[in-house]
């Protein structure tokens, strides 16, 4: 029986897109069975940032809606074994989507899958609401920045209103110049108040909007600091322990890419 | 927050919600929602006595209104005080300064004995609320969260968000935590905004107000 995760932020743009898909990849990279589900009805991006956006011919609304069984609306990935996409209907409305629906889909494909992410949509409202419905565990996805981490708090006290434990946290975009200057928020700020497990921290990193734009999960670019943190993150998540490396100084790139030789 | 329909004050047995005489049903329940919603302490669970002197509310009203507090603002009717308008009511003959402002005579309030305990951490968007005592929370207030009591509130952890203590006027009512980084305090009626971005001392903090009248904040050693 696998988890299924719902990868959320409560404020828009801070990563959860880049971060299911990078995630689910990784994921499917080390030989797991995954699933991942855009919930971000009527905007949906998932599939442009997979790189499948032509071939998604059904989406969740038609298995919803008895179109389709849910087995063939599942976009097979070109790069990996065993990594599928459920699409979200660009025609519908987030509302259109029931809890109960999205429940019953997660139910069925935690049966055969290890992994089931969620990308959720931007804010707390139904959309939100919908995303959560079949998860029993959280990825919160927040940037150094006062108001990402003021909405990761609330959507954090969402969640633990619906029981969903555990809920992890992905730092993103952290940029280890700018904490060393003082002009970021840091990692242990962002621990104080958020007050939830570390899951990873994923480094400002150019390299995830030129893969965006190409369709390529930055993970399959091996060596990048974003894809390695991703990679680290995903190897967690199957629960081996792979520590998170300081960021410490200007030099931070290169310590990690000694670190990660030194572990290889 | 001033609403000339209708009017909330603290008394020593409670709530009391004073409804001028010679409205209707619609105008009460529209005055209500305004004055209510304009609330930034929510009274969810809290009883409430409704007092109004000779008035077109039929019974029937009544009952429609109390179901109304109910279901619209989770309050509990404790009674209803039907007075006459020559009745010497304790409420209405009262002087003006305790009509006006309960908050300033607060201290003959009784000290609520109901305190609520809370392990967890308040986050943004959540709000808890004590209304017949004091709060303790095992955790931190965060920013956008809310804690409302009618007593002292002491937060065994940081609090960085909004707390109001002696919401129904208690001045002597203080507010005490280990890490004190709040972006607002109330005490009864008085107000704190610490400037923005400070970081805590690293000792616990008392909040109280002080000969002043302003709310002063000191290092926390012990109580007196
Ligand atoms: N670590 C990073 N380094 C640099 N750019 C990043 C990083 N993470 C995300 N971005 C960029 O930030 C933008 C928003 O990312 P993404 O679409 O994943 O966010 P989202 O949370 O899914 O947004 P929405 O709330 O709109 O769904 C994208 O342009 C992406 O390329
Ligand atoms: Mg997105």
């Amino acid at each position: 029986m696998g988890k299924v995760i719902v990868i959320t932020s409560g404020k828009g743009g801070v990563g959860k897109t880049t971060s299911t898909a990078n995630l689910g990849t990784a994921l499917a990279m080390i030989s797991k069975k995954v699933v991942i589900i855009d919930a971000d009805v009527g905007l949906r991006n998932l599939d442009v940032v997979m790189g499948l956006e032509s071939r998604v011919v059904y989406t969740s609304m038609d298995v919803i809606e008895k179109r389709c069984e849910l087995e063939k609306a599942l976009v097979k990935d070109r790069r990996v074994e065993d990594l599928f996409l459920l699409a979200a209907s660009q025609r519908n409305r987030k509302d259109d989507i029931k809890p109960e629906q999205m429940l019953d889909i997660c139910e069925r494909l935690k049966e055969i899958y290890d992994f089931v992410l969620v990308d959720s949509p931007a804010g707390i409202e139904q959309g939100f609401h919908n995303a959560a419905a079949g998860a029993e565990e959280a990825i919160i996805i927040t940037t150094p920045d006062v108001s990402a981490i003021r909405d990761a708090d609330r959507i954090i006290g969402l969640l633990q209103n619906q029981d969903i434990e555990p809920i992890n946290l992905i730092l993103n975009r952290l940029s280890p110049t700018l904490v060393k200057k003082g002009n970021m928020i840091s990692k242990n700020d962002v621990l104080d108040i958020l007050n939830i497990d570390l899951l990873g921290i994923v480094p400002e990193d150019p390299g995830v909007i030129a893969s965006t734009n190409r369709g390529v999960p930055l993970v399959h670019n091996d060596g990048s600091p974003g894809a390695d943190a991703y990679m680290r993150i995903a190897r967690r998540m199957i629960g081996q322990r792979v520590p998170i490396p300081e960021m410490r100084d200007d030099n931070f790139f290169s310590n990690i890419l000694k670190w990660f030789s030194r572990n290889k | 927050m001033e609403n000339s329909i209708v009017k909330l004050r603290g008394y020593k047995d409670g709530l009391h919600l004073i409804i001028t005489p010679k409205v209707d049903l619609v105008e009460v329940e529209t005055a209500i929602n305004k004055l209510l919603e304009g609330m930034n302490q929510p009274l969810s669970g809290t009883s409430i006595h409704i007092d109004l002197t000779t008035s077109p509310l039929t019974s029937d009203d009544m009952k429609e209104l109390e179901t109304y507090l109910t279901e619209n603002y989770d309050l509990v009717v404790s009674g209803v005080n039907i007075l006459d308008e020559n009745d010497e009511s304790p409420i209405l003959a009262a002087p003006a300064t305790h009509s006006i402002a309960p908050n300033l005579q607060a201290d003959d309030q009784p000290d609520f004995g109901q305190a609520k305990i809370v392990r967890q951490t308040i986050r943004s968007g959540q709000t808890t609320s004590c209304l017949t005592g004091s709060v303790l929370i095992y955790g931190d207030v965060n920013p956008g969260g809310e804690v409302v009591a009618s007593g002292d509130i002491i937060v065994l952890g940081a609090l960085r968000g909004n707390a109001h203590a002696g919401a129904h006027g208690k001045l002597s009512s203080v507010i005490i935590a280990m890490e004190l980084v709040p972006l607002q305090l109330q005490i009864g009626t008085y107000v704190n905004r610490p400037p923005l971005g400070q970081k805590s001392r690293g000792y616990p903090e008392i909040a109280r107000v002080g000969a002043e009248d302003v709310i002063i904040v000191e290092e926390f050693i012990k109580f007196n």
